[in-house]
Protein backbone atom coordinates (compact mmCIF):
# COMPACT_ATOMS: atom_id res chain seq x y z
CA UNK A 1 0.00 0.00 0.00
CA UNK A 2 1.72 3.13 -0.83
CA UNK A 3 2.13 6.07 1.91
CA UNK A 4 -0.10 8.45 -0.47
CA UNK A 5 -3.22 5.98 0.40
CA UNK A 6 -2.38 5.57 4.03
CA UNK A 7 -2.22 8.58 4.27
CA UNK A 8 -6.03 9.10 2.84
CA UNK A 9 -7.16 6.30 5.18
CA UNK A 10 -5.74 7.72 8.46
CA UNK A 11 -7.04 11.39 7.45
CA UNK A 12 -11.00 10.15 6.40
CA UNK A 13 -10.84 7.99 9.11
CA UNK A 14 -12.24 10.60 11.92
CA UNK A 15 -14.59 12.58 8.99
CA UNK A 16 -16.05 9.14 8.38
CA UNK A 17 -16.29 7.87 11.67
CA UNK A 18 -17.51 11.04 12.91
CA UNK A 19 -20.71 10.87 10.20
CA UNK A 20 -21.25 7.22 12.01
CA UNK A 21 -21.19 8.66 15.25
CA UNK A 22 -23.32 11.66 14.71
CA UNK A 23 -25.67 10.46 11.71
CA UNK A 24 -25.66 6.73 11.14
CA UNK A 25 -26.28 5.73 14.96
CA UNK A 26 -28.20 8.51 15.64
CA UNK A 27 -30.55 7.61 12.60
CA UNK A 28 -30.62 4.21 13.57
CA UNK A 29 -31.49 4.45 17.03
CA UNK A 30 -34.72 6.82 16.73
CA UNK A 31 -35.28 4.85 13.72
CA UNK A 32 -35.57 1.65 15.47
CA UNK A 33 -36.60 2.76 18.51
CA UNK A 34 -40.13 4.00 16.36
CA UNK A 35 -40.05 1.24 14.52
CA UNK A 36 -40.08 -1.08 18.08
CA UNK A 37 -43.46 1.67 19.24
CA UNK A 38 -44.87 0.86 15.88
CA UNK A 39 -44.30 -2.61 15.97
CA UNK A 40 -45.99 -3.18 19.19
CA UNK A 41 -49.04 -0.87 18.53
CA UNK A 42 -49.70 -3.11 15.40
CA UNK A 43 -48.28 -6.22 16.85
CA UNK A 44 -51.33 -5.22 19.75
CA UNK A 45 -54.42 -4.04 17.48
CA UNK A 46 -54.18 -8.06 15.56
CA UNK A 47 -53.63 -9.61 18.38
CA UNK A 48 -56.77 -8.03 20.42
CA UNK A 49 -58.68 -8.24 16.78
CA UNK A 50 -59.31 -4.93 16.99
CA UNK A 51 -62.13 -4.40 13.76
CA UNK A 52 -61.45 -1.51 10.77
CA UNK A 53 -57.61 -1.18 12.80
CA UNK A 54 -56.67 -4.61 12.01
CA UNK A 55 -57.07 -4.56 8.56
CA UNK A 56 -55.56 -1.08 8.59
CA UNK A 57 -52.75 -2.57 9.87
CA UNK A 58 -52.45 -5.70 7.24
CA UNK A 59 -52.72 -3.40 4.55
CA UNK A 60 -49.59 -1.03 5.83
CA UNK A 61 -47.56 -4.15 6.54
CA UNK A 62 -48.83 -5.21 2.73
CA UNK A 63 -47.78 -2.10 1.11
CA UNK A 64 -44.78 -1.50 3.36
CA UNK A 65 -42.81 -5.60 2.79
CA UNK A 66 -43.77 -5.60 -1.16
CA UNK A 67 -42.10 -2.47 -2.63
CA UNK A 68 -38.41 -1.77 -1.95
CA UNK A 69 -37.02 0.57 0.75
CA UNK A 70 -34.99 2.37 -1.52
CA UNK A 71 -37.78 3.21 -3.68
CA UNK A 72 -40.16 4.22 -1.04
CA UNK A 73 -37.04 6.59 0.58
CA UNK A 74 -37.67 8.48 -2.93
CA UNK A 75 -41.51 8.21 -2.46
CA UNK A 76 -40.96 10.01 0.63
CA UNK A 77 -38.05 12.50 -0.55
CA UNK A 78 -38.47 13.75 -3.61
CA UNK A 79 -42.31 12.57 -4.67
CA UNK A 80 -44.20 13.56 -1.56
CA UNK A 81 -42.68 17.30 -2.19
CA UNK A 82 -44.92 17.23 -5.72
CA UNK A 83 -47.91 17.19 -2.99
CA UNK A 84 -46.78 20.14 -1.04
CA UNK A 85 -44.76 18.02 1.65
CA UNK A 86 -41.82 18.79 1.68
CA UNK A 87 -39.60 17.64 4.71
CA UNK A 88 -36.05 17.83 5.23
CA UNK A 89 -33.90 14.93 4.34
CA UNK A 90 -33.00 13.63 8.46
CA UNK A 91 -36.77 13.62 9.53
CA UNK A 92 -37.55 12.12 6.11
CA UNK A 93 -34.94 9.41 6.65
CA UNK A 94 -36.04 8.95 9.95
CA UNK A 95 -40.29 8.64 8.92
CA UNK A 96 -39.13 6.12 6.44
CA UNK A 97 -36.66 3.95 8.40
CA UNK A 98 -38.98 3.72 11.19
CA UNK A 99 -42.11 2.52 9.00
CA UNK A 100 -40.53 0.24 7.24
CA UNK A 101 -38.78 -1.81 10.09
CA UNK A 102 -41.48 -1.48 11.77
CA UNK A 103 -44.03 -3.41 9.34
CA UNK A 104 -41.35 -5.92 9.76
CA UNK A 105 -41.06 -6.32 13.47
CA UNK A 106 -44.86 -5.71 13.87
CA UNK A 107 -44.19 -9.55 12.34
CA UNK A 108 -41.67 -10.23 14.70
CA UNK A 109 -43.50 -9.14 17.87
CA UNK A 110 -46.96 -10.51 17.01
CA UNK A 111 -45.37 -14.40 16.43
CA UNK A 112 -43.64 -14.22 19.47
CA UNK A 113 -46.75 -13.31 21.28
CA UNK A 114 -48.77 -16.00 19.82
CA UNK A 115 -46.38 -18.11 20.99
CA UNK A 116 -46.42 -17.61 24.61
CA UNK A 117 -49.31 -20.54 25.44
CA UNK A 118 -52.59 -19.74 25.66
CA UNK A 119 -52.66 -20.99 29.19
CA UNK A 120 -50.51 -18.51 30.86
CA UNK A 121 -53.54 -15.67 29.73
CA UNK A 122 -56.15 -17.90 31.00
CA UNK A 123 -54.13 -18.54 34.93
CA UNK A 124 -54.03 -14.80 34.17
CA UNK A 125 -57.60 -14.34 34.44
CA UNK A 126 -58.36 -17.19 37.16
CA UNK A 127 -56.14 -15.42 39.71
CA UNK A 128 -58.45 -12.09 38.97
CA UNK A 129 -56.13 -10.10 36.12
CA UNK A 130 -57.34 -8.01 33.78
CA UNK A 131 -56.17 -8.59 29.20
CA UNK A 132 -54.06 -5.47 30.16
CA UNK A 133 -52.36 -6.45 33.37
CA UNK A 134 -51.62 -10.10 31.67
CA UNK A 135 -50.15 -8.83 28.45
CA UNK A 136 -48.07 -6.14 30.85
CA UNK A 137 -47.14 -8.21 33.20
CA UNK A 138 -46.94 -11.75 32.10
CA UNK A 139 -47.18 -12.09 28.26
CA UNK A 140 -45.22 -9.46 26.50
CA UNK A 141 -42.87 -10.08 28.98
CA UNK A 142 -42.05 -13.91 27.31
CA UNK A 143 -42.82 -12.79 24.28
CA UNK A 144 -39.85 -10.09 24.45
CA UNK A 145 -37.71 -13.01 25.25
CA UNK A 146 -38.40 -14.56 21.91
CA UNK A 147 -38.53 -11.14 19.31
CA UNK A 148 -34.91 -10.54 21.39
CA UNK A 149 -32.71 -12.08 18.75
CA UNK A 150 -34.88 -11.38 15.54
CA UNK A 151 -35.46 -7.60 16.48
CA UNK A 152 -31.60 -7.88 17.13
CA UNK A 153 -31.33 -9.03 13.56
CA UNK A 154 -33.39 -6.34 12.28
CA UNK A 155 -31.46 -3.27 14.42
CA UNK A 156 -28.42 -4.72 12.61
CA UNK A 157 -29.97 -4.62 9.26
CA UNK A 158 -30.99 -1.10 9.92
CA UNK A 159 -27.23 0.05 10.93
CA UNK A 160 -26.08 -0.74 7.21
CA UNK A 161 -30.16 -0.12 5.61
CA UNK A 162 -28.89 3.69 6.74
CA UNK A 163 -26.36 4.04 4.23
CA UNK A 164 -29.15 4.45 1.58
CA UNK A 165 -29.92 7.40 3.14
CA UNK A 166 -26.88 8.60 1.28
CA UNK A 167 -29.67 8.33 -1.66
CA UNK A 168 -31.30 11.30 -0.13
CA UNK A 169 -28.76 13.44 0.94
CA UNK A 170 -28.31 12.07 4.11
CA UNK A 171 -24.50 12.93 4.73
CA UNK A 172 -24.33 9.91 6.79
CA UNK A 173 -21.31 7.65 7.08
CA UNK A 174 -21.65 6.21 3.25
CA UNK A 175 -22.19 9.66 1.91
CA UNK A 176 -18.80 10.93 3.79
CA UNK A 177 -16.93 8.20 2.29
CA UNK A 178 -18.54 8.48 -1.58
CA UNK A 179 -17.27 11.95 -1.10
CA UNK A 180 -13.60 11.47 -0.29
CA UNK A 181 -13.33 8.71 -2.57
CA UNK A 182 -14.54 10.80 -5.26
CA UNK A 183 -11.80 13.30 -5.03
CA UNK A 184 -9.51 10.79 -4.20
CA UNK A 185 -10.16 7.88 -6.67
CA UNK A 186 -9.11 5.53 -3.76
CA UNK A 187 -12.15 3.35 -4.02
CA UNK A 188 -11.06 -0.09 -2.73
CA UNK A 189 -9.24 0.92 0.51
CA UNK A 190 -11.67 3.73 1.23
CA UNK A 191 -14.87 1.07 0.91
CA UNK A 192 -13.17 -1.57 2.86
CA UNK A 193 -12.69 1.32 5.29
CA UNK A 194 -16.07 2.29 5.83
CA UNK A 195 -16.96 -1.09 5.69
CA UNK A 196 -14.85 -2.35 8.79
CA UNK A 197 -16.66 0.83 10.73
CA UNK A 198 -20.02 -0.68 9.94
CA UNK A 199 -18.79 -3.92 10.76
CA UNK A 200 -16.84 -2.42 14.01
CA UNK A 201 -20.75 -1.18 15.19
CA UNK A 202 -22.43 -4.28 14.23
CA UNK A 203 -20.46 -6.67 15.88
CA UNK A 204 -20.96 -4.47 18.85
CA UNK A 205 -24.39 -4.37 18.45
CA UNK A 206 -24.06 -8.19 18.54
CA UNK A 207 -22.25 -8.11 21.56
CA UNK A 208 -24.87 -6.73 23.25
CA UNK A 209 -27.73 -9.10 22.16
CA UNK A 210 -25.29 -11.48 23.59
CA UNK A 211 -25.41 -9.95 26.82
CA UNK A 212 -29.22 -8.92 26.18
CA UNK A 213 -30.18 -12.46 25.74
CA UNK A 214 -28.59 -13.74 29.00
CA UNK A 215 -30.15 -11.02 31.15
CA UNK A 216 -33.27 -12.31 29.53
CA UNK A 217 -32.84 -15.59 30.32
CA UNK A 218 -31.69 -15.12 33.72
CA UNK A 219 -35.06 -13.47 34.06
CA UNK A 220 -37.02 -16.41 32.50
CA UNK A 221 -34.81 -19.27 35.00
CA UNK A 222 -32.80 -20.07 32.11
CA UNK A 223 -33.19 -21.77 28.67
CA UNK A 224 -35.54 -24.59 29.00
CA UNK A 225 -33.50 -26.67 26.13
CA UNK A 226 -29.86 -26.86 27.51
CA UNK A 227 -27.15 -28.64 25.28
CA UNK B 1 -73.16 -22.29 47.69
CA UNK B 2 -72.56 -23.16 43.95
CA UNK B 3 -75.44 -24.42 41.62
CA UNK B 4 -76.05 -25.09 38.21
CA UNK B 5 -78.58 -25.66 35.90
CA UNK B 6 -79.49 -26.11 32.48
CA UNK B 7 -75.56 -26.07 31.10
CA UNK B 8 -75.16 -26.50 27.66
CA UNK B 9 -71.83 -25.94 25.16
CA UNK B 10 -71.02 -26.70 21.85
CA UNK B 11 -68.18 -26.14 20.18
CA UNK B 12 -67.89 -26.41 16.71
CA UNK B 13 -71.24 -27.41 15.75
CA UNK B 14 -70.78 -30.60 18.03
CA UNK B 15 -72.75 -30.70 21.12
CA UNK B 16 -70.25 -30.79 24.17
CA UNK B 17 -72.68 -30.36 27.47
CA UNK B 18 -76.13 -31.35 27.16
CA UNK B 19 -78.07 -29.83 29.84
CA UNK B 20 -75.92 -30.44 32.57
CA UNK B 21 -77.05 -29.78 36.53
CA UNK B 22 -74.87 -30.02 39.61
CA UNK B 23 -75.05 -28.48 42.46
CA UNK B 24 -71.45 -28.10 45.00
CA UNK B 25 -72.36 -27.16 49.36
CA UNK B 26 -69.53 -26.09 51.22
CA UNK B 27 -67.42 -28.73 52.18
CA UNK B 28 -67.56 -30.65 49.61
CA UNK B 29 -65.23 -32.06 47.50
CA UNK B 30 -67.09 -33.19 44.60
CA UNK B 31 -65.09 -35.65 42.45
CA UNK B 32 -66.31 -35.02 38.28
CA UNK B 33 -65.41 -38.81 36.75
CA UNK B 34 -66.25 -40.56 33.14
CA UNK B 35 -64.49 -41.54 30.14
CA UNK B 36 -62.25 -39.11 28.29
CA UNK B 37 -64.56 -37.15 26.11
CA UNK B 38 -67.39 -36.63 28.31
CA UNK B 39 -67.08 -33.30 28.68
CA UNK B 40 -65.29 -33.58 32.33
CA UNK B 41 -63.22 -30.65 31.39
CA UNK B 42 -65.21 -28.37 28.90
CA UNK B 43 -67.49 -28.19 31.96
CA UNK B 44 -64.92 -27.08 34.44
CA UNK B 45 -63.94 -24.59 32.00
CA UNK B 46 -67.32 -23.18 31.85
CA UNK B 47 -67.37 -22.93 35.82
CA UNK B 48 -64.51 -20.13 35.71
CA UNK B 49 -66.00 -18.97 32.23
CA UNK B 50 -62.58 -19.81 30.47
CA UNK B 51 -65.18 -21.23 27.85
CA UNK B 52 -68.54 -19.51 27.56
CA UNK B 53 -71.40 -21.46 28.18
CA UNK B 54 -74.30 -21.10 25.65
CA UNK B 55 -77.06 -21.67 27.92
CA UNK B 56 -77.32 -22.13 31.77
CA UNK B 57 -77.71 -20.29 34.99
CA UNK B 58 -75.54 -20.36 38.05
CA UNK B 59 -76.79 -19.17 41.06
CA UNK B 60 -73.06 -18.60 43.40
CA UNK B 61 -73.39 -17.72 47.34
CA UNK B 62 -76.92 -16.54 46.82
CA UNK B 63 -76.75 -14.32 43.26
CA UNK B 64 -78.07 -15.87 40.33
CA UNK B 65 -76.49 -15.39 36.90
CA UNK B 66 -77.03 -15.78 33.55
CA UNK B 67 -74.32 -17.80 32.31
CA UNK B 68 -73.94 -17.17 28.58
CA UNK B 69 -74.40 -13.48 29.66
CA UNK B 70 -72.27 -12.73 32.76
CA UNK B 71 -70.37 -9.44 31.92
CA UNK B 72 -66.66 -9.42 32.08
CA UNK B 73 -67.08 -7.19 35.40
CA UNK B 74 -69.30 -9.74 36.95
CA UNK B 75 -66.99 -12.76 35.81
CA UNK B 76 -63.68 -10.76 37.38
CA UNK B 77 -65.92 -10.24 40.61
CA UNK B 78 -66.86 -13.92 40.39
CA UNK B 79 -62.93 -15.25 40.00
CA UNK B 80 -61.56 -13.28 43.76
CA UNK B 81 -64.00 -16.20 44.90
CA UNK B 82 -62.58 -19.34 43.00
CA UNK B 83 -59.89 -20.54 41.88
CA UNK B 84 -58.52 -22.92 39.12
CA UNK B 85 -55.69 -25.73 38.87
CA UNK B 86 -55.09 -26.50 35.30
CA UNK B 87 -53.81 -29.89 34.28
CA UNK B 88 -50.43 -28.53 32.57
CA UNK B 89 -50.01 -25.91 35.45
CA UNK B 90 -49.69 -23.08 33.24
CA UNK B 91 -47.46 -21.28 35.93
CA UNK B 92 -46.32 -18.21 35.00
CA UNK B 93 -43.14 -19.01 33.15
CA UNK B 94 -41.23 -15.41 33.44
CA UNK B 95 -42.45 -15.47 37.58
CA UNK B 96 -40.13 -17.18 40.27
CA UNK B 97 -42.49 -19.52 42.57
CA UNK B 98 -43.53 -16.87 45.31
CA UNK B 99 -44.17 -14.53 42.57
CA UNK B 100 -46.56 -16.47 40.82
CA UNK B 101 -48.24 -16.51 44.50
CA UNK B 102 -48.06 -12.89 44.87
CA UNK B 103 -49.02 -11.64 41.27
CA UNK B 104 -52.75 -11.99 41.73
CA UNK B 105 -52.64 -10.94 45.28
CA UNK B 106 -50.46 -7.68 44.19
CA UNK B 107 -51.76 -6.70 40.74
CA UNK B 108 -55.76 -8.09 40.82
CA UNK B 109 -56.84 -7.69 44.33
CA UNK B 110 -54.06 -4.87 45.12
CA UNK B 111 -52.43 -5.93 48.38
CA UNK B 112 -49.60 -4.97 49.82
CA UNK B 113 -46.72 -6.03 48.86
CA UNK B 114 -45.33 -7.14 51.94
CA UNK B 115 -48.66 -8.55 53.07
CA UNK B 116 -49.02 -10.62 49.77
CA UNK B 117 -45.57 -12.08 50.23
CA UNK B 118 -46.62 -13.44 54.28
CA UNK B 119 -49.71 -14.91 52.53
CA UNK B 120 -47.60 -16.21 49.40
CA UNK B 121 -45.08 -17.77 51.73
CA UNK B 122 -47.91 -19.15 53.77
CA UNK B 123 -49.33 -21.01 51.28
CA UNK B 124 -46.08 -22.20 49.62
CA UNK B 125 -45.54 -24.03 53.55
CA UNK B 126 -48.62 -25.60 53.08
CA UNK B 127 -47.95 -27.31 49.81
CA UNK B 128 -44.28 -27.86 51.28
CA UNK B 129 -42.32 -25.66 49.03
CA UNK B 130 -41.45 -22.80 50.45
CA UNK B 131 -37.68 -23.44 50.37
CA UNK B 132 -38.09 -23.21 46.45
CA UNK B 133 -39.72 -19.81 46.41
CA UNK B 134 -37.31 -18.14 44.19
CA UNK B 135 -37.10 -20.84 41.22
CA UNK B 136 -38.50 -20.38 38.17
CA UNK B 137 -41.08 -22.98 36.54
CA UNK B 138 -38.60 -24.46 34.29
CA UNK B 139 -36.29 -25.65 37.65
CA UNK B 140 -39.29 -27.02 39.38
CA UNK B 141 -40.49 -30.62 38.22
CA UNK B 142 -43.97 -31.11 37.31
CA UNK B 143 -45.09 -32.04 40.76
CA UNK B 144 -43.46 -28.91 42.09
CA UNK B 145 -45.02 -26.94 39.89
CA UNK B 146 -48.28 -28.14 40.23
CA UNK B 147 -48.23 -27.61 44.03
CA UNK B 148 -46.98 -24.31 43.25
CA UNK B 149 -50.38 -23.98 41.11
CA UNK B 150 -52.20 -25.25 44.06
CA UNK B 151 -50.33 -22.49 46.59
CA UNK B 152 -51.68 -19.84 44.19
CA UNK B 153 -54.42 -21.00 43.91
CA UNK B 154 -55.08 -20.83 48.04
CA UNK B 155 -53.50 -17.23 48.48
CA UNK B 156 -56.44 -16.07 46.55
CA UNK B 157 -58.56 -17.48 50.22
CA UNK B 158 -60.96 -19.18 47.29
CA UNK B 159 -64.22 -20.29 48.50
CA UNK B 160 -64.52 -22.79 45.83
CA UNK B 161 -61.33 -24.63 43.99
CA UNK B 162 -61.54 -26.03 40.36
CA UNK B 163 -58.85 -28.77 39.42
CA UNK B 164 -58.87 -30.35 35.86
CA UNK B 165 -56.85 -33.53 36.55
CA UNK B 166 -54.18 -32.01 38.75
CA UNK B 167 -52.18 -35.30 38.37
CA UNK B 168 -52.97 -36.27 34.08
CA UNK B 169 -49.77 -34.55 33.37
CA UNK B 170 -47.10 -35.97 36.18
CA UNK B 171 -44.89 -38.92 35.75
CA UNK B 172 -46.08 -41.57 38.15
CA UNK B 173 -43.75 -41.30 41.31
CA UNK B 174 -45.07 -36.90 41.53
CA UNK B 175 -48.46 -37.96 41.87
CA UNK B 176 -48.37 -39.32 45.20
CA UNK B 177 -46.89 -35.26 46.57
CA UNK B 178 -49.79 -33.60 44.68
CA UNK B 179 -52.85 -35.88 45.42
CA UNK B 180 -51.30 -35.53 49.34
CA UNK B 181 -51.58 -31.78 48.74
CA UNK B 182 -55.32 -32.13 48.02
CA UNK B 183 -56.16 -35.01 50.24
CA UNK B 184 -55.43 -32.34 52.68
CA UNK B 185 -57.48 -29.30 51.86
CA UNK B 186 -60.52 -31.57 51.69
CA UNK B 187 -59.98 -32.69 55.18
CA UNK B 188 -59.89 -28.89 55.94
CA UNK B 189 -62.65 -28.58 54.14
CA UNK B 190 -61.42 -26.77 51.35
CA UNK B 191 -64.88 -26.89 49.16
CA UNK B 192 -63.46 -28.46 45.60
CA UNK B 193 -64.68 -29.39 42.56
CA UNK B 194 -61.88 -32.27 41.12
CA UNK B 195 -61.99 -33.52 37.53
CA UNK B 196 -60.07 -36.38 37.77
CA UNK B 197 -58.80 -40.08 36.08
CA UNK B 198 -57.90 -40.95 39.49
CA UNK B 199 -60.69 -43.04 40.95
CA UNK B 200 -59.05 -44.77 43.76
CA UNK B 201 -58.22 -41.25 45.22
CA UNK B 202 -61.86 -39.66 44.20
CA UNK B 203 -63.08 -42.69 46.25
CA UNK B 204 -61.30 -41.53 49.30
CA UNK B 205 -61.05 -37.87 49.42
CA UNK B 206 -64.32 -36.88 47.57
CA UNK B 207 -67.71 -36.53 49.59
CA UNK B 208 -69.33 -36.53 46.17
CA UNK B 209 -69.45 -37.86 42.94
CA UNK B 210 -70.59 -36.49 39.61
CA UNK B 211 -70.47 -39.13 36.50
CA UNK B 212 -70.74 -37.45 32.86
CA UNK B 213 -70.77 -39.34 29.75
CA UNK B 214 -71.22 -37.71 26.34
CA UNK B 215 -72.07 -34.70 28.14
CA UNK B 216 -74.49 -35.73 30.22
CA UNK B 217 -74.81 -36.70 34.16
CA UNK B 218 -75.00 -40.00 34.50
CA UNK B 219 -75.00 -40.52 37.99
CA UNK B 220 -74.68 -37.68 40.73
CA UNK B 221 -74.31 -39.66 44.61
CA UNK B 222 -72.34 -39.19 47.33
CA UNK B 223 -69.07 -40.88 47.12
CA UNK B 224 -69.99 -44.23 49.33
CA UNK B 225 -73.15 -44.40 47.76
CA UNK B 226 -71.55 -44.08 44.18
CA UNK B 227 -69.26 -46.52 44.48
CA UNK B 228 -70.77 -49.48 46.77
CA UNK B 229 -74.65 -48.93 45.37
CA UNK B 230 -73.62 -48.25 41.72
CA UNK B 231 -76.85 -49.56 39.69
CA UNK B 232 -75.84 -48.88 36.08
CA UNK B 233 -74.11 -50.85 34.21
CA UNK B 234 -72.44 -48.03 32.26
CA UNK B 235 -70.43 -46.84 35.34
CA UNK B 236 -69.83 -50.32 36.30
CA UNK B 237 -67.95 -51.22 33.21
CA UNK B 238 -66.32 -48.04 33.37
CA UNK B 239 -64.94 -48.83 37.09
CA UNK B 240 -64.01 -52.13 36.26
CA UNK B 241 -62.35 -51.49 33.36
CA UNK B 242 -60.08 -48.79 35.37
CA UNK B 243 -59.38 -51.52 38.11
CA UNK B 244 -58.40 -53.88 35.36
CA UNK B 245 -56.26 -51.20 34.41
CA UNK B 246 -55.08 -50.50 37.44
CA UNK B 247 -54.83 -54.41 38.64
Amino acid sequence: MSERVVDILISSFPRILGQGLLVTIPLTAISFALALIIAVICAMVQIADVKGLKQLVRFYIWIIRGTPLLVQLYLVYFGLPDLGLALPAFPCAVAVFALNEGAYCAETVRASIEAVPRGQMEAGYCVGMSYTQIMRRIVLPQAFRTAFPPLSNSLISMVKDTSLAANITVTEMFMATQRVAGRTYEHLALYAEVALIYLMFCTVITWLQRLGEKKLNAMNGGNVIRA
Amino acid sequence: MLEVTGLRKSIDGREILKGVDLAVEKGDALAVLGPSGGGKTTLLRCLNYLERADAGTMTFQGQRMDMPALSRKDIAAYRRHTAFVFQNFNLFSNKTALQNVTEGLIVARKMPKAEAADRAMAALERVGLAERRDAYPSQLSGGQQQRVAIARALAGEPDVIFLDEPTSALDPELIGGVLEVIRTLAEEGMTMVIVTHEVHFARQVSTRVLFMDEGAVLADAPTAEFFEEQKLERIQSFLRSLNRKEG
